[in-house]
C-alpha cells in the first residue's frame, strides 16, 4: 500500500509541474486556442464553394468575322467560370496578355473550320495558360473541356433546329404524297392499273423529296442519339424507318401486271401506304416539337447527396483543423518536455531519485493529456458554438476519439523528444511530422487520390485516424469505427512501450 | 544561526553495512574510463558516517564522476563502490530515498516557485502529500521563507543555490551528494553556505561535497585531494597541511636582522625538519614536527643567543598553497 502511495505521488509530480508552467504563459494558452478558431473563421471568410473564373481572351483568324460574332455570343454564355476578356486576331498580343498576368486563358479558334470538319479533320480550339500549379493546370484542361464539349452540342443543336425546320417545310409533298397514294389505291380498286402505276411513280417522286428535304439531318440526328446511347426508336430514327418502310412497300406495288384478274391485293396495300404515310405526318409532327436541346442531350445529371447536410469548406475542414492542432500541440509539448529535463539537468537528478522511468512517462503522459484535454475543449467549443459548425454525432464519441488522438500524439511527440538531442531538433522533427500529417493525413487531399500500395503511409499517422472518425462523427453521426479507433489505439500503444523501453535505457546506470 | 537543523533519516537496520555504522560509503580501485579517456582511476576512500567528506580539486579532475558512480548514474569500468552497503548501480528506490543528491548546476524550474519547486522535489521523493510543515521548515533553514511565493527564475544565485540545498533535504537523506554546491558564488554567500553544511552534519547528516575552492577545504572533516582523475591523498585538513610541508610550519620574526650563521645555528637544530625559509631579513618560516612542543625549545635557543624574539607561533599555510605543494610533490613522486 505504501508503495502504490508513493508510486501516486510521484507520478502526480509532474501533473502539478507541467500544469503550473504551461497555465503560468497566458499569452502561449490565448494563442492555443483563438489561434485555430480565428484561422478556421478567417478560412470561412476567405474561401468559397465556388469554381475559380478564368478569364479568357479569344483569338479568331481576322477573314473570320462571322466567327469572331458567333465566339463573343458563345464566351459570353458558355458558363460563369468564363470571364470574357476580349477577341482579338493577334494571338502575340494575347499570349502577350498572358504572360503578364492579364489574362487567364487564352483560346485560339482555328480558321477555316468548315472546310476542315468536310475534311474529317476536327478542328482544334489551342487553350493557352500560364499555371505551374498541376491542380490548376487539371481544372484548365477540364474547364476546356468542358466547354469545347459545350460548344459541340449547340452546334449540333443547330443543326437539330434545322432539321425540324426542315420537317415543316415537307407538308406539301407530304400532301402530294399522301393524294397520290389515295389515287393509287383508287385505280387499283376500279382495276386500272395503268393509272394506278403512273401515280406510284408520282408517289416514289415525293417520297424522295421528302427523303431529300430531311432525311440528312434526320440521319446525322439518329447518328448522334444513337452515340449518345439512345435506343434505335428514337424519334429521327423512328421517321426514317417510316419512310423506308414507305418506299420499299411502293416499291412491291411495281411488280403487279396488267393482265391480272383482280388488283384487291394492290389496292388493300395502297390503303396500308395511306395509313404509313399519315403516321409519318404524325412522327413529323411530333418530331418537330421536341425540344433541340433534348435530341442532342436526351440525358442530364444531377448529383443528389443522401447526407443531411450541405458543408462549406470551413465547415468541412474543421474537424481536420482540430485534429491537426491537437496533435501538433502535444507532439510539440512532448517533444521539448524530456529534451528540456535532458538538457538543464533535471534528467540526471531523476536518475538518482525512487522515480522510475515508467512513472516519470506516465507522469507527462497524464500532464499534457490534461492541457490537451483543456485545449481541445476550449477550441471544440469554440468551433460548435461560434463558427456554428454542425456536430450531429455523440459528444462522448468526440471526446474519445480525441482522447485516443492525444495519447498517440503524445507518443510521436515523447519519441522525438528522446530520440532529440536539442530543443531546435525537437522542434524541427514536430514541425516535419506536422508537414506529414497534412499531406498524408487526407486533411486536404482526399487519401482516396493517393497511390493505393503508398496508403499505408497515411494510416501511420494518428490524425489520418483522428480526421476520418471525427468526420463521420460530426456530420454523419455514425459511431465510433472500431477498427480505426483500434489502430489509433495501437499506434499509441506502441509508442507509449517504445518510449518507456528508450527512457528505461536512458535512466539506467551507463 | 536560529533556524531548526531539520535531521536527517535514522539508519535502516535492515542493511547489513550498518553493522559497520562508521563507513557510509566506501570505493576500493574505483576505475571509470569513457571511450579512450580515463576520466578517474583507481580511486580508494572511505566516508564516515556523520562526517563532511570533501572531494577538492581543478575542474575537470573527476568529481562530478565519482558523484555519479556513487550515485548509481555510471557504472564503474573496474573496481568497486558501496554506498549504505549497496552497489550503486543496483540501487532499489528505497535505496535511493535515502540518497540526497544535489547537481552542478541549478537544475530546478525557473516558471515555478519557490514553493512549488520544493512541492515537485517532494512527489518526486514520493513525500507524503501532508508535508507542508516539513517544506516550511526547510525554507526556515535555507532562510527562503520569505521569498516562498517568488518564481525560481527571480531568485538570486545564492537563493537558487538554497532551494537546491532545501529541495535536496526534502526526504530527509542520510547521505547527501552535493556536487560543487558553491561553484560561481561569492565567499559571503559560500561561508554561509558551509554553515548550513556544518549545521547538517550537526544533525546527523553525512556530506559529500566536491569543491574547487582548495580553501573550502578547512570546513571538511576529510578531504581527498583530486588532480587529473586520481585521488593523491585523502586526510584531515591538517593533516593535509602537514603533509604538504612535511610537518607543521612555525613563523619566527626577530627585531633585529638575522645574520647567516644565525640561519644557518636555527637549520642544525634537530627539531628543525626542512631548511628554513627566509620571508624576509627579519622573519624566518619553521617547518617542524609539532609546533606547540617545539616553539618553547626555539624560545630557549633564541634566549641562549642574546636574539630577541619580537614574534613566534604557529602558521597555517593557506590551503591554495597546500594543493600546489602537494600536486607539485605527486608530479615528483607520482601515486603509487
Amino acid at each position: 500500500m505504501r508503495r502504490f502511495g508513493a508510486f501516486i505521488i510521484r507520478t502526480s509530480s509532474f501533473i502539478m509541474k507541467e500544469l503550473r508552467e504551461i497555465l503560468r504563459q497566458t499569452r502561449l494558452m490565448l494563442a492555443l486556442v483563438l489561434g485555430p478558431f480565428l484561422i478556421l473563421l478567417l478560412f470561412g471568410l476567405g474561401f468559397r464553394n465556388e469554381a475559380r473564373v478564368l478569364r479568357t481572351m479569344f483569338v479568331v483568324p481576322k477573314e473570320d468575322q462571322s466567327v469572331r460574332e458567333q465566339v463573343q455570343t458563345y464566351a459570353t454564355t458558355l458558363g460563369p467560370q468564363l470571364d470574357f476578356r476580349g477577341v482579338t486576331d493577334n494571338e502575340g498580343d494575347a499570349l502577350a496578355l498572358l504572360s503578364t498576368g492579364a489574362v487567364d486563358a487564352v483560346a485560339v479558334i482555328p480558321g477555316d473550320v468548315e472546310n476542315k470538319i468536310r475534311n474529317s479533320e476536327q478542328p482544334v480550339v489551342h487553350l493557352y495558360h500560364r499555371e505551374i500549379d498541376p491542380f490548376q493546370v487539371s481544372y484548365i484542361e477540364y474547364v476546356a473541356q468542358i466547354y469545347v464539349d459545350e460548344l459541340n452540342r449547340r452546334v449540333l443543336r443547330s443543326m437539330a433546329e434545322e432539321g425540324q425546320q426542315s420537317a415543316g417545310d415537307v407538308q406539301d409533298e407530304l400532301q402530294a404524297a399522301r393524294a397520290s397514294a389515295r389515287a393509287m389505291r383508287e385505280a387499283f380498286e376500279r382495276g386500272d392499273q395503268q393509272e394506278a402505276q403512273r401515280e406510284r411513280t408520282q408517289l416514289n417522286s415525293s417520297m424522295d423529296s421528302l427523303t431529300l428535304s430531311v432525311g440528312t439531318s434526320l440521319g446525322v440526328l439518329a447518328g448522334v442519339q444513337q452515340a449518345y446511347g439512345t435506343s434505335d426508336e428514337s424519334a429521327a430514327g423512328q421517321i426514317l424507318s417510316s419512310i423506308e418502310q414507305i418506299r420499299m412497300r411502293n416499291e412491291e406495288l411495281g411488280n403487279s401486271s396488267s393482265d391480272q384478274g383482280s388488283y384487291n391485293e394492290e389496292a388493300q396495300q395502297s390503303a396500308e401506304i395511306e395509313q404509313d404515310l399519315e403516321q409519318l405526318e404524325e412522327q413529323l409532327q411530333d418530331f418537330r416539337q421536341i425540344d433541340p436541346q433534348v435530341l442532342v442531350s436526351p440525358f442530364t445529371s444531377k448529383a443528389v447527396s443522401i447526407s443531411s447536410t450541405e458543408l462549406t469548406s470551413s465547415e468541412f475542414f474543421s474537424p481536420g483543423v482540430i485534429v491537426l492542432l491537437l496533435q501538433h500541440l502535444l507532439t510539440t509539448f512532448a517533444a521539448l518536455s524530456i529534451v528540456r529535463e535532458r538538457l538543464s539537468g533535471t534528467m540526471e537528478l531523476f536518475r538518482v531519485a525512487p522515480i522510475s522511468a515508467f512513472e516519470t512517462l506516465l507522469g507527462k503522459y497524464l500532464s499534457y493529456f490534461f492541457i490537451g484535454a483543456m485545449l481541445a475543449a476550449a477550441i471544440s467549443a469554440l468551433v460548435v458554438l461560434v463558427l456554428r459548425v454542425p456536430m450531429f454525432g455523440s459528444w462522448a464519441n468526440f471526446a474519445a476519439v480525441l482522447a485516443a488522438l492525444m495519447f498517440a500524439a503524445l507518443g510521436i511527440g515523447f519519441l522525438i523528444s528522446l530520440l532529440s538531442e536539442t530543443t531546435s531538433q525537437a522542434v524541427q522533427y514536430a514541425m516535419l511530422v506536422l508537414l506529414f500529417s497534412i499531406f498524408f493525413s487526407g486533411f486536404f487531399l482526399d487519401l482516396r487520390l493517393m497511390w493505393e500500395n503508398l496508403r499505408f503511409v497515411a494510416w501511420m499517422i494518428p490524425a489520418t485516424y483522428g480526421l476520418q472518425m471525427l468526420q463521420e462523427i460530426m456530420f454523419r453521426a455514425n459511431p465510433i469505427n472500431p477498427l480505426l479507433m483500434g489502430g489509433l489505439l495501437g499506434i499509441g500503444l506502441l509508442l507509449f512501450l517504445l518510449s518507456w523501453a528508450i527512457l528505461r535505457r536512458q535512466m539506467r546506470t551507463r | 544561526m536560529t533556524q531548526r537543523i531539520p535531521e536527517a533519516q535514522a539508519p535502516d537496520p535492515q542493511v547489513s553495512s550498518y553493522q559497520q555504522p562508521e563507513i557510509i560509503a566506501w570505493a576500493q580501485n574505483l576505475t571509470k574510463i569513457f571511450g579512450e579517456k580515463v576520466a578517474v582511476e583507481g580511486l580508494t576512500f572511505d566516508v564516515p558516517r556523520g562526517a563532511i567528506f570533501g572531494l577538492i580539486g581543478p575542474s575537470g579532475c573527476g568529481k562530478t564522476t565519482t558523484v555519479r558512480l556513487l550515485t548509481g548514474i555510471y557504472e564503474p569500468t573496474s573496481g568497486t563502490a558501496k554506498v549504505m552497503g549497496r552497489v550503486p548501480s543496483q540501487f532499489s528506490k528505497r535505496d535511493r530515498e535515502r540518497l540526497g543528491y544535489l547537481t552542478q548546476s541549478f537544475i530546478f524550474y525557473p516558471d515555478l516557485t519557490v514553493w512549488e519547486n520544493m512541492n515537485f522535489a517532494a512527489s518526486l521523493y514520493g513525500v507524503s502529500f501532508r508535508r507542508s510543515k516539513r517544506l516550511k521548515n526547510l525554507l526556515e533553514f535555507v532562510e527562503l521563507s520569505e521569498e516562498k511565493n517568488k518564481l525560481a527564475r527571480n531568485l538570486s544565485g545564492g537563493m537558487q543555490r538554497r532551494l537546491a540545498l532545501a529541495a535536496t533535504l526534502i526526504h530527509k537523506p542520510e547521505l547527501l551528494f552535493l556536487d560543487e554546491p558553491t561553484a560561481g558564488i561569492d565567499p559571503i554567500l559560500r561561508r554561509k553556505i558551509w554553515d548550513y553544511f556544518e549545521e547538517l552534519r550537526a544533525g546527523g547528516y553525512t556530506l559529500l561535497v566536491t569543491t574547487q575552492y582548495v580553501g573550502e577545504a578547512a570546513y571538511c572533516d576529510l578531504v581527498g585531494v583530486m588532480a587529473q582523475g586520481r585521488l593523491l591523498l585523502v586526510d584531515t585538513p591538517e593533516g593535509l597541511r602537514h603533509r604538504a610541508y612535511g610537518g607543521d610550519v612555525i613563523d619566527l620574526r626577530m627585531y633585529t636582522p638575522m645574520t647567516y650563521e644565525v640561519r644557518q645555528s636555527i637549520d642544525s637544530l634537530p627539531f628543525i625538519i626542512a631548511p628554513s625559509i627566509q620571508v624576509d631579513n627579519r622573519e624566518l618560516r619553521l617547518v617542524v614536527d609539532e609546533a606547540n612542543t617545539t616553539i618553547p625549545k626555539v624560545m630557549e635557543w633564541a634566549r641562549d643567543r642574546n636574539l630577541e624574539v619580537e614574534s613566534i607561533g604557529e602558521y597555517l599555510p593557506p590551503f591554495d598553497d597546500v594543493f600546489v605543494k602537494l600536486v607539485r610533490q605527486e608530479e615528483r613522486e607520482p601515486y603509487a
